[in-house]
């Protein structure tokens, strides 16, 4: 009996590594190899060629220095948010509606932002059209920092609230009560057992902005990012793969490191067992300076992406401001597009059926098995790994290695790159759910008879739908929404809404890629609110 | 009976992995089952459309499948995949065409007579031919109160500071239109002190496709660009407030032709005939874009004549691009 269950684990262990080894292990081991191959063999002449040019060192340290910069902005203004959610006495439903507006960004792909920064704040951009001069010059720094405080706000706020939520608001009563002043508290009650989640924040947002491709591409101007010259060494006019595969493992660099300051982040975070939602102290100034804070931050961040849905509606901006839909005609009577539009769907929907499978028995066997440490350990440092590649450094290393074989080109790849892209977190979603179940949830079902398939659709499936059904969404919607990795990869037969965006972006054809970015929030929107409503379902029964 | 449940979850699993793999393949085939003829295009709209209408009134409805690149794109996949590129058929500006015929010989004989006017090598055939010149936005100069420019040096005078848009010669190539104008007319030296002028006050607005000059010239975002005279011509026409110079350096051409990807016996047969079908039935659509006449037959029209056209003295190559992008880097 024992022997049986077994026997699959250590099958779905053994196609796993099989399939790790292939899509994963080989093209980054091509990847790695291309960048030190030289006229004269193996040796280190492209890492000393591409680091004694000047382009690279500015460009690297433009990478760095931005997205430093964003980043502590954008943890500090979703720290704000986070803030006001839980440690004010603001209305439920303020607090409600924060909460929502906060992640709406997640649903958009980020060349979109560019755009929208372009139609809000650039020459002719809506408000600088109701101010009637510009605030800024929006290519290049600017952009860049707007552009990646809206993609990367929604992920710290995300961080921040969900340890909020398990700091004990006692200690601000404590703290008080000891008669501490309110700065002190401050510290004491708040800021430091976030301290380890916040350096968290600053991280991820840094490691997000760094390795993005699509804002850059829409405003950096003349302001040149690593991932920009990436992707002009592998597409460009004159492409050298073998520099290229050099700056993808300098890429690799920052991101490495960023995942072991945050893995050893994690291990020192404090944690809380009870968590009693006492009352937070009377404080009607405290509580009316964080909703104004709170309301400007996330108005903001609306307000450029208010654009993207006012402009599909306008005939022809700036000059032609009447309603329309005729945009929205044309997209649907372009028989490209609605492939495009179709193709989207199928990719994202094959990635969360495919992605959820495989992150469902890694987990699995990760957390319920009896396979061996060492196997255990492997399915980890899967996780961890995929979590430090960035998707373009994934996107070369498939091109590099599967050219001219049957995956070129198809859907197959694109759907594997994505699903290795983002298999970290629902890995993570997949055995945090896993371990919460009794362990002796198994031994009990086979003492009642049933075999291993038995317990697991009649027992872990049940126990951990909702879990499965976070996990079908994060997939669908990161489907959706990334360009960085299948840039590389999509073919006439397989083009996606976001890279046909950067195709349309090169003829400026925005009244199409404002559409296009419409539609992809409204089916985002569409899964998401399906999956809450059959989560909630689900809860009832 | 345990080991059949136990067993079938493995074998759903790899149903999933083979279900991914299958769909890769099936998509491959069109609706009436023939596989459709893949084009990769660096064309601008009017050329697509005009080229799509020429296939669909000819029977090709449904059979082909077209992926516009930016020229740069294109042309980095071309040296980079050679035969294994996914196109059946591309069009492409010419000089890569050839560059890529020296490099991999990827492309096979067209089979058909074109009748063109000059000659051309045997594996491609042009389908437009297109000039540079000066675009820029008549209510514009009005209210920021300047003149309008008459040479591409100009634009690297003081007064169009931010108010230009130009194209940058690494991401298309109808900058070097304007390159090849002012090494020509300037020898490398001088020109590259009015190149990095012009840099300089275009600024941000160095733009990565050959429309988007014109498209910024359009909306007001600058006042000046240097784009391709026949979009000028049309938006004029159409009453758009634009207006155009022909700069005293000249007007230089580039062509884009058709060629068709040799791939052994996986050829696709089909896309020898619509390769034929864009030349003999999509000029006359073309022609009205571009009008530039390049076939036995062909006329131009008379507001559609520029008016200084100019060569450059060598044969265009990826190589001469190559530098002059190196040329162009210098100047930023």
């Amino acid at each position: 009996m024992k022997g049986l269950k077994e026997k699959e684990s250590n099958l779905i262990w053994l196609i796993m590594a099989f399939a790790a080894g292939v899509f994963l292990f080989y093209p980054l081991g091509k990847l790695l190899l291309k960048s030190f191959e030289t006229a004269g063999g193996i040796g280190i002449g492209l890492y000393q060629e591409v680091l004694a040019g000047k382009k690279f060192l500015l460009v690297a340290g433009n990478s760095v220095g931005i997205a430093g910069v964003s980043a502590l902005l954008t943890t500090i203004l979703a720290f704000v948010c986070a803030y006001s959610l839980h440690f004010s006495n603001l209305p439920g439903s303020f607090k409600k509606i924060i909460k929502n507006l906060c992640v709406l960004p997640m649903l958009l792909p980020t060349i979109t932002y560019g755009f929208a920064i372009i139609y809000s704040f650039g020459k002719q951009g809506v408000y600088t059209r109701l101010l009637g001069r510009q605030l800024f010059d929006i290519y290049g720094i600017n952009g860049l920092i707007i552009g990646y405080i809206i993609y990367t706000f929604p992920i710290a706020f995300l961080l921040l609230t969900n340890t909020m939520a398990y700091i004990d608001k006692k200690f601000v009563l404590v703290s008080r009560v000891m008669g501490d002043k309110g700065i002190k508290t401050f510290y004491v009650a708040v800021f430091r057992p976030l301290l380890g989640t916040i350096v968290t924040a600053i991280i991820q947002c840094f490691f997000l902005s760094f390795t993005d491709f699509g804002i850059p591409a829409s405003v950096g101007g003349k302001v040149k990012t690593i991932a920009g010259l990436l992707y002009e060494q592998m597409l460009g006019s004159v492409p050298d793969f073998g520099r290229g595969a050099v700056i993808a493992i300098m890429m690799l660099l920052p991101s490495v490191i960023s995942i072991l300051l945050i893995w050893q982040l994690e291990k020192t975070n404090i944690c809380y067992n009870s968590i009693e939602n006492s009352e937070i102290p009377k404080g009607a100034i405290r509580d009316g300076i964080l909703g104004i804070m709170t309301t400007l931050i996330v108005s903001g961040i609306m307000l450029v992406l208010l654009v993207i849905f006012l402009i599909p509606f306008i005939s022809g901006w700036p000059y032609d401001l009447t309603f329309t839909l005729k945009h929205f005609k044309n997209v649907f009577a372009d028989t490209a597009l609605t492939g495009v539009l179709r193709n989207s769907l199928y990719v994202s929907l094959a990635t969360a059926l495919f992605g959820t499978t495989i992150s469902f028995f890694a987990a699995l066997v990760a957390t319920r098995s009896k396979v061996g440490k060492g196997k255990k350990n492997f399915l980890d440092i899967l996780g961890n790994v995929t979590n430090t590649i960035p998707g373009m450094v994934i996107g070369i290393a498939y091109m590099l290695t599967f050219t001219g074989t049957r995956l070129q080109t198809t859907f197959t790849i694109i759907i594997i790159c994505n699903t290795l892209h983002f298999f970290a977190t629902p890995y993570m979603m997949m055995k945090n759910s896993f371990l919460k179940l009794n362990s002796g949830f198994e031994a009990t079902g086979k003492i009642m008879g049933d075999s291993w398939f038995q317990s697991l659709y009649r027992i872990i499936i049940p126990n951990t739908v909702e879990t499965i059904f976070s996990v079908l969404n994060y997939y669908f919607v990161n489907s959706m929404v990334t360009i960085s990795g299948i840039v590389f990869l999509t073919g006439a037969r397989t083009m996606v809404m976001t890279t046909k965006i950067k195709e349309l972006q090169h003829f400026a054809k925005f009244s199409e890629i404002f559409v296009l970015s419409f539609l992809i929030f409204l089916i985002n929107l569409t899964i998401k609110v399906i999956f809450k409503g059959v989560k909630k379902y689900e809860k009832v029964i | 009976m345990k080991k059949l449940f136990s067993g079938s979850v493995v074998v759903m699993l790899v149903v999933v992995l083979l279900a991914g793999a299958m769909t890769g393949c099936k998509k491959d085939v069109s609706a009436s089952g023939e596989k459709e003829v893949v084009f990769y295009t660096n064309a601008d709209d009017e050329a697509v459309e005009a080229m799509e209408n020429a296939l669909k009134e000819n029977g090709f409805d449904g059979k082909y499948l077209i992926q516009v690149f930016g020229t740069s794109e294109l042309g980095g996949k071309l040296m980079a995949e050679g035969t294994n590129i996914e196109a059946d058929i591309i069009t492409m500006s010419s000089f890569y065409i050839e560059s890529a015929q020296v490099e991999k010989s990827m492309f096979q004989d067209l089979d058909f007579d074109t009748k063109a006017l000059e000659e051309y090598p045997s594996y491609y055939s042009p389908i437009t031919a297109q000039e540079g010149a000066i675009i820029y936005n008549t209510e514009m100069l009005e209210s920021e109160g300047v003149t309008v420019p008459k040479s591409i040096r100009d634009l690297a005078k003081p007064e169009y500071k931010d108010l230009i848009s130009v194209t940058d010669i690494t991401g298309s190539s109808t900058a070097w239109l304007m390159i090849q104008a002012l090494i020509n007319e300037y020898g490398e030296a001088d020109a590259k002190e009015v190149l990095h002028g012009i840099y300089e006050n275009a600024g941000a607005h160095i733009e990565e496709s050959g429309s988007g000059p014109i498209k910024k010239v359009r909306t007001g975002e600058v006042v000046i660009g240097f784009g391709l005279r026949h979009q000028a011509v049309a938006d004029k026409a159409e009453g758009i407030p634009i207006d155009f110079v022909d700069p005293t350096e000249g007007n230089f051409t580039l062509t884009e032709s058709v060629a068709i990807i040799n791939k052994g016996e996986n050829t696709n047969p089909e896309a020898m005939k619509m390769a034929e079908c864009i030349i003999t039935k999509g000029r006359p659509a073309l022609l009205e874009t571009y009008p530039i006449p390049l076939y036995e037959g062909e006329a131009a029209d008379e507001k559609n004549t520029s008016g200084n056209p100019k060569t450059f003295k060598e044969q265009l190559t990826v190589e001469l691009l190559k530098e002059h992008q190196a040329f162009s880097e210098e100047c930023k």
